[in-house]
């Protein structure tokens, strides 16, 4: 049994196609999977060596070396605290400290309900909008301590 | 004299400027149509005048790395243009600023450069942070496809070129040059050593040109207005405006766009100084992985050349601003994580040795320091520069040498002698 309903498996053989070789489209895949299992396992590693015609080690060696993949699931909400150098000139670990409070979880870690993880990234690139967050896909610049409250409190 | 008109944020006040009818209103794609018409001879005419120096931290010549590329008759089969938005090097973020509010700019530019080395497809590669610069890609994009000038004959020329997405996922040695094509290929990003040259055997073995964001929204404008022209707005060797990301200490962070060898005084200036009046303690001047330089370094022309005599260099262009709050042992010690993070562990020097530097400078931070392990760093970082295969590991061995040299008070607060 596939890891995959079948209108996944065609959006997964769709990245095979894209590009001038069929491997090419590995990273974006993984992209994919990441963002619907919330991590990629073995089975999808599995899926995905068959798919790309390629040893399992091939995606292996991939899903880890990308900080984006993970092995276990991310929450819902995947917070990434940036740790770049003008971030924690302006406050970043200060700022990581009042996340774990609110979440009541440690910096590496997920909450029980699956709704929030928690981990450090490095530069983001908002380095004029220090301190910055990203969340899931979307950046948040100048982050405060209240903009992190009505964060945790509106995200479900 | 009057400081002349800049040219990629020198519309930055339409808000509008992403959208093509805007860009084209503005004069955008007038470069690529004569770009066509002149044909690929003049038109690197025009590049080999204009000392365009690659704009993503190498400063390799743009002209010079295209003419690399082994010309069709010689080597049959596709080349490929390859732009580099994976910035990841703290304290920059032009490239981010450029694809956000001027995408079309970068696509006419890509347009151009593929056009030069006859290359029928391109790719614009993106970090996987930037989800929002994706967006905006995609839309321009297919503004340019729908507007016939990406794809067939474009602009009902003879020339045809493909322009593609691809998405990074999270690596800062992704933005190397071979360390970004092993990602495309789908493998792990670990660089190459050249040779050959991305030029020579690149993506998936073919001649592959690979240039940043801001080095590829400079060439309409030096074909537009000549190359000779282009060269003369800045310094001997390095031609044309260049942009800083200013962030830090400082009261305007920013994009600010400059001639090539303005002072770094004058950039900082611009940023409005150092934040709340403080006392101005250092500055890195082109990302974290240059040397940094003290308040009185400031006079420095900030080019490819003239940093060099006070030991840093221009790379990205990210000005990191540090007030007399900041602690040089907090500094080298926040740079060499990120690089042991990053390090992609080929090389036992850099893997072993961004370890060991962060693992000492931790100890520095937390009270268990001694003066011999200044001399550690010291001879670590000698046995790692230049002995690497890329760059992030010759980071690791310069970067620490530079703020202990720099900021010997600092270090030896943090590591004093051992008394009994």
């Amino acid at each position: 049994m596939s890891a995959f309903n079948l209108e996944q498996e065609k959006v997964l053989e769709s990245w095979t196609q894209r590009y001038p070789a069929s491997i090419m489209g590995l990273v974006e895949a993984l992209r994919q999977v990441q963002q619907w299992h919330r991590c990629v396992t073995d089975e999808d590693e599995e899926y995905l060596a068959g798919l790309f015609a390629v040893p399992r080690s091939r995606i292996h060696e991939v899903a880890t070396f990308f900080q984006s993949f993970t092995r276990k699931p991310t929450g819902r909400h995947r917070i990434g605290i940036c740790r770049g150098l003008s971030c924690s000139l302006a406050g970043s670990k200060e700022m990581c400290s009042c996340l774990e409070k609110k979440l009541g979880i440690k910096e590496g870690e997920t909450t029980a309900d699956g709704r929030f993880s928690l981990e450090t990234m490095e530069c983001l690139g908002a380095c004029d909008q220090a301190p910055a967050l990203l969340i899931n896909d979307e950046l948040k610049g100048a982050a405060t301590e209240e903009l992190v409250a009505k964060l945790v409190e509106e995200l479900k | 004299m009057s400081r002349p008109d800049p040219l990629l944020t020198k519309h930055f006040d339409e808000t509008r400027l992403h959208e093509l009818e805007t860009f084209r209103r503005l004069g955008g794609y007038e470069g690529l149509k004569k770009a066509l018409a002149m044909g690929r001879e003049a038109l690197m005419a025009e590049m080999n005048k204009s000392n365009l120096r690659g704009l993503g931290g190498a400063g390799f010549g743009a002209a010079m790395k295209w003419s690399t590329v082994i010309p069709e008759a010689k080597n049959p089969g596709p080349r490929y243009v390859v732009v580099n938005c994976d910035e990841s090097e703290p304290g920059c973020f032009k490239d981010r600023v450029l694809v956000t509010r001027s995408p079309h700019a970068l696509i006419e530019g890509l347009l151009i450069a593929a056009y030069a080395i006859d290359a029928q497809r391109a790719f614009i590669f993106i970090r996987g942070e930037y989800e929002l610069q994706h967006r905006i890609l995609q839309k321009a994009l297919d503004e340019a496809r729908a507007a016939g000038l990406v794809g067939e004959h474009i602009l009902g020329s003879g020339f045809s070129c493909a322009i593609d997405l691809m998405r990074g996922a999270g690596a800062y040695i992704s933005g190397l040059d071979t360390a970004l094509l092993e990602t495309m290929e789908g493998k792990k990003a670990w660089p190459r050593q050249p040779p050959p040259f991305p030029t020579a055997a690149g993506l998936m073995g073919r001649p592959t040109v690979v240039n940043n964001v801001e080095t590829l929204s400079m060439v309409p404008h030096i074909v537009l207005r000549g190359g000779e022209w282009f060269a003369k707005l800045g310094t001997a060797k390095s031609g044309g405006t260049v942009l800083f990301s200013v962030s830090g200490h400082v009261e305007k962070p920013g994009v600010y766009e400059f001639p090539m060898g303005t002072p770094l005084r004058e950039i900082l200036a611009a940023a409005g100084g150092v934040k709340g009046g403080k006392r101005l303690k250092a500055v890195i001047p082109g990302g974290v992985s240059t040397p940094v330089l003290t308040a009185d370094e400031l006079d420095i022309p900030m080019d490819f050349e003239a940093p060099r005599a006070k030991g840093t260099f221009l790379g990205a262009g990210g000005v990191i601003v540090l007030d007399e709050t900041a602690d040089m042992v907090m500094v080298a010690h926040n740079i060499e994580r990120f690089l042991a993070h990053e390090s992609c562990g080929q090389c036992t020097p850099c893997r072993q040795g961004s370890f060991w530097h962060e693992r000492i400078l931790e100890r520095g931070l937390s009270g268990g320091g001694t003066a011999q392990d200044l001399a550690t760093l010291e001879r670590a970082g000698e046995n790692i520069t230049g002995k690497v295969i890329c760059a992030l590991g010759d980071t690791v061995g310069v970067v620490t040498r530079a703020l202990m040299k720099k900021f010997p008070e600092d270090f030896k607060a943090k590591f004093p002698e051992r008394r009994g």
